[in-house]
């Protein structure tokens, strides 16, 4: 692989760039350079995706057992939970974290970008909204446990203060939902971040010309800044979809005892493989973990070209 | 009110159906405000939207702060002064003159101590390798191939960003086991270090394409070669991103749980997530919550105080990966 792209870079260095011996021994260079990255890549990442993709068509238990094709048998069991079953609420939970948690959070990022703009001692309070991205997602959710816990948490000390009764904040039917809100509060400042790096680069022109035209400050929102600031968008939110479909620790700690998997209705595609895996409930199942890990790779493909598709459309060269 | 403030109240006044009055009102202002030099920021006219959005702004700042100083209060109380006495100073350990029994606890019986000089080497090498392996794998990528295959096999690299490690835990815990390198922590390291080279390979080429052609140029004429151009010159001069890769790599590696929980079984191998995770578990039987909090601390003071020092150079490696 190494050696014909090696031959490749020659012939190129060749035909474009005089072919002096300096294009030509930083051709050499090539091969040196990429194989140890190449190699590690392809043998820890691609090959074991691909034998994933492989044991996903496979009945097999786990050490001690053999695998054994089954066709699409694993697919077909998770289509069958529907719409009651673990695949079914994982499945569910996750597009809820993908779809819902997004909108929060781009929400929250691009009002809080747009305030932020221009106020006093942005580059402080940009620095504090981004302190909980650094926090290990495990910690996150102790935290979180703490803070929801009934009846004597942090949160329902708070509703004590006002008067209020305690609630049940990390019960199955709800724990998804405060899951959602401390994601979406945790990774606010990642993308205040980065859309207030974009919104900063739209030139100040264009707001004086509209002005001057006499738009309203809705339809310079919609007309300049959105879509000056669409290709942004669009890579942060490949980055949303990317790090919300393998939420994992986060929710194995807030919905459940830790030692074994929380109640099947909080769980995520994440916490569903590892408890095929790992989780100590009967035995494991390799196959069904793999299926479901398909799934999550699917997932994240499928939003990346929705969202390039939506990118694409409407981006705008300034 | 300068122009450049109104999109912002604009959109909120979209969200509240509000719109009319205030803008039109506002309209007149916008246009002088070009003759007139731009007013300081944050001295601007008046406007409740964006006073309730600097509102919320400032509560969510100010709850920002306070979870720190919730989470370093409470890793030195007793569990009953914690829920008791969420917002109080710590009382009770102190009164019994063991202020520290909690951190005590967690360094030393729940091997927090290990685990930290564990995750400190696991962290280190793997940086110093992925630079070792990472920066050249860009640079040649960037700068010694044609636009062609340098521009796929780059993607071939960054698609890896979209893989869920979930994808990955089966193939690689059976293969590792089978290799007897579970429980080894340069088989972590080496596991690391790969699934760390989409996101290095990403910002570093990104930070090789920006480097002017001629400097190159003017080093082959000074008679450098190209793999000394590399290391004296191109090398230095992406210093700063790859200061940047190091440390969001760092801060990713030192809170990976889901790996290290699937190849470290054996307690004195583990890293700090992987200890937090057991130590987590055994909470059902002893309720020793302030020893949790402790180890909490422990897992995320170090990360807080590289952010410290490294806050600016970490929001300027993400607004330039994700700049074009």
């Amino acid at each position: 692989m190494t050696t014909s792209a090696n031959e490749v870079v020659r012939v190129l260095a060749r035909t474009t760039s005089d072919p002096g011996a300096h294009a030509r021994s930083k051709g050499r260079l090539f091969g040196p350079f990429l194989a140890p990255a190449l190699v590690l890549y392809v043998a820890i990442l691609v090959l074991p995706t691909l034998a994933t993709v492989a044991l996903s068509f496979t009945d097999w238990s786990g050490a001690g057992d053999r695998p054994r094709f089954n066709g699409v048998d694993n697919y077909r069991a998770l289509l069958k939970s529907f719409p009651d079953g673990a695949f079914a609420h994982s499945f569910v939970n996750t597009l809820i974290y993908v779809v819902v948690g997004g909108l929060g959070t781009f929400l929250l990022a691009f009002l809080f970008a747009m305030v932020l703009r221009d106020m006093r001692g942005s580059k402080t309070i940009r620095a504090i909204l981004f302190f909980p991205n650094i926090v290990a997602p495990l910690a996150l959710g102790m935290f979180f446990g703490f803070v929801f816990k009934a009846p004597d948490g942090l949160a329902n000390n708070m509703l004590a203060l006002i008067g209020l009764d305690w609630v049940k904040f990390l019960s199955a039917d709800v724990v998804t939902w405060v899951a959602m809100s401390g994601i979406v509060w945790a990774s606010a400042g990642f993308y205040i971040t980065i859309i207030m790096s974009a919104i900063d680069r739209v030139p100040a022109y264009l707001y004086e010309d509209a002005a001057i035209a006499g738009a309203t400050a809705w339809q310079k929102f919609r007309n300049i800044t959105l879509p000056l600031t669409w290709d942004v968008v669009g890579i942060a939110g490949v980055l949303w979809t990317i790090s919300a479909v393998k939420i994992f620790e986060l929710v194995w700690v807030l919905a459940g005892p830790g030692s074994y998997s929380p109640p099947v209705g909080s769980w995520t595609l994440g916490v569903m493989v590892f408890d095929r895996t790992f989780g100590g409930r009967g035995t494991p199942q390799y196959g069904v973990a793999c299926a479901v890990a398909v799934v999550m790779i699917v997932l994240v493909l499928l939003f990346v070209v929705l969202l390039r598709r939506l990118m694409r459309r409407d981006s705008v060269q300034f | 009110m300068t122009i450049e403030t109104t999109p912002a109240d604009g959109y909120q006044h979209g969200a509240a159906a509000a719109t009319t009055s205030v803008v039109t009102s506002r309209r007149p202002s916008g246009r002088t405000s070009t003759a007139k030099p731009r007013p300081a920021p944050g001295t601007e006219g008046f406007s409740l939207v964006r006073l309730v959005g600097m509102g919320v702004i400032w509560i969510f700042t100010a709850f920002n702060c306070f979870i720190l100083y919730w989470l370093l209060v409470s890793s030195l109380k007793t569990p009953r002064e914690i829920f008791g006495s969420p917002f109080g100073l710590p009382h009770d350990l102190f009164a019994v003159g063991r202020p520290l029994r909690n951190w005590a606890t967690a360094w030393l019986t729940s091997g927090f101590g290990t685990a930290f000089l564990n995750t400190v080497f696991v962290v280190a090498v793997s940086c110093v390798l992925l630079v070792a392996i990472g920066a050249p794998a860009a640079y040649a990528l960037s700068r010694l191939a044609g636009a062609r295959l340098g521009g796929a096999l780059t993607t071939f690299f960054v698609v890896g960003l979209g893989v869920p490690f979930q994808t990955l835990i089966i193939p690689l815990f059976v293969a590792m086991s089978s290799m007897g390198m579970v429980d080894s922590l340069l088989g972590l390291v080496v596991v690391y270090v790969a699934l760390s080279l989409p996101f290095t390979v990403f910002l570093l080429t990104g930070f090789f394409v920006s480097l002017p052609d001629e400097i190159e140029e003017a080093a082959a004429i000074d008679g450098l070669g190209p793999a000394r151009t590399f290391l004296t010159v191109m090398l230095p001069l992406a210093r700063g991103g790859v200061i940047t890769c190091v440390t969001l790599n760092a801060i990713g590696l030192w809170n990976e749980t889901l790996l290290s929980i699937v190849l470290l079984r054996d307690d004195s191998q583990f890293t700090m997530a992987r200890a937090l995770f057991t130590f987590y578990q055994t909470m059902q039987y002893n309720s020793d919550y302030g020893a949790l909090l402790a180890g909490v601390a422990i897992v995320v003071l170090p990360m807080f105080v590289l952010y410290l020092f490294l806050a600016r150079r970490i929001i300027e490696g993400l607004t330039l990966g994700s700049g074009k």
